[in-house]
């Protein structure tokens, strides 16, 4: 019995509502549906969880109040003082990847951060914003950041270039290391959960590991929305405090 | 169970709630918080390296395409991508964060 597997075939965009305006493809699409039932949960938690304030907070509240005070608390210790303006950004990028990775693990759903599109506009937007900001604090000054204290001129030459690269890496490692977990992790689920649908009885162990894969998983959705959060803070960090 | 309770009682339990509390809310490295930032920090730096190669080069392809340069842009961009990799590696497991250019000594913040 031939059992075909197409462990990349949950990764594919299906437009559900054809829309084309003037030759653009603008369809909502499988992935779009999932951003909108993120963004729609997410807005669920937090003012039907916060709706009635109550001083002993219920199941609801408690998620609300705790995420609230998660990120509160890696906004301040992490970008420092001056960023408080900054949380609300800070708050929904990670609610809403969060949301996105842990949708994605319900089965037959769809995962919107496995899209490198997806990730890398977020990342594009965290980096514009924040050379923005640094040009707004500091002006021309912020071009400072390249130019490292204390060394030799010659040197400068080799260290500016250097200083440049690391800095307009940046949108790139946070997306691809984003996309990457989520594609990698998902693609091993369907080729695992593929073996199980193929070798019969011996199926319990490629379950298992499947099982195990899961769990990890996760953690990874988990960690994934925490690296993305506390990046965007340490970027926001530097410049607002340009040393 | 009213919410409006005497506000001394609140206030007592506040009091409780910060002694049990341990001091500090996220030691480095030991406790599940430590851990956890142990592990964002292995995820952070993981593909930092390779990354910096990656786009390093891919600048310098576009470098010779455009200046008729080929191959030495790319060999220039290839050391330096290993460089700016290097470097951020390097400040990521130092705890000077990501940051871009070095940090006068004395002033820790």
């Amino acid at each position: 019995m031939a059992l075909e597997l197409h462990p990349l075939e949950q990764f594919k965009i299906a437009p559900l509502i054809p829309i084309h305006i003037g030759g653009l493809d603008v369809s909502y699409t499988n992935s779009a549906l999932f951003m909108t039932i993120a963004v729609a949960l997410i807005t669920a938690l937090l003012v039907l969880g916060t709706r009635r304030g109550a001083l002993v907070p219920g199941r609801w509240q408690s998620i609300a109040e705790m995420s609230y005070e998660f990120v509160a608390d890696m906004v301040e210790t992490n970008a420092g003082h001056g960023a408080e303006p900054y949380f609300p950004f800070v708050f929904t990028l990670f609610m809403f990847v969060l949301f996105s990775n842990l949708l994605g693990l319900i089965p037959y759903s769809y995962t919107v951060t496995s899209q490198i599109i997806v990730t890398f506009a977020l990342a594009a937007t965290v980096f514009i914003g924040v050379t923005i900001v640094g040009f707004i604090k500091h002006g021309v000054r912020f071009g400072r950041l390249f130019v490292p204290e204390g060394v030799p001129i010659l040197l400068l030459f080799l260290l500016v270039p250097i200083e440049l690269l690391s800095y307009f890496i940046r949108p790139f490692t946070l997306s691809i290391r984003l996309f990457a977990n989520m594609l990698a992790g998902h693609t091993m689920l369907a080729i695992f959960g593929g073996f199980a649908a193929s070798v019969g009885l011996l199926a319990i162990f490629p379950v298992l590991l499947d099982v195990a894969i899961y769990a990890l998983e996760i953690l990874v959705a988990a960690l994934q929305a925490y690296v993305f959060a506390i990046l965007t803070c340490l970027y926001l960090r530097d410049a607002l405090h340009l040393h | 169970m009213s919410e409006e309770r005497p506000p001394d009682e609140l206030a007592r339990l506040g009091a409780r709630l910060d002694q049990l509390r341990p001091k500090g809310d996220a030691p480095a490295g030991d406790g599940d918080a430590g851990q956890q930032q142990a592990l964002a920090v292995g995820f952070r730096i993981g593909i930092e390296f390779v990354v910096a190669i990656g786009v390093a080069m891919g600048l310098g392809w576009a470098f010779d395409r455009v200046l008729g340069t080929r191959p030495f842009g790319m060999i220039v961009f290839f050391f330096l991508g290993v460089a700016a990799g290097m470097l951020s590696v390097y400040r990521a497991i130092t705890g000077q964060s990501a940051a871009v250019g070095f940090r006068p000594r004395q002033r820790k913040d």
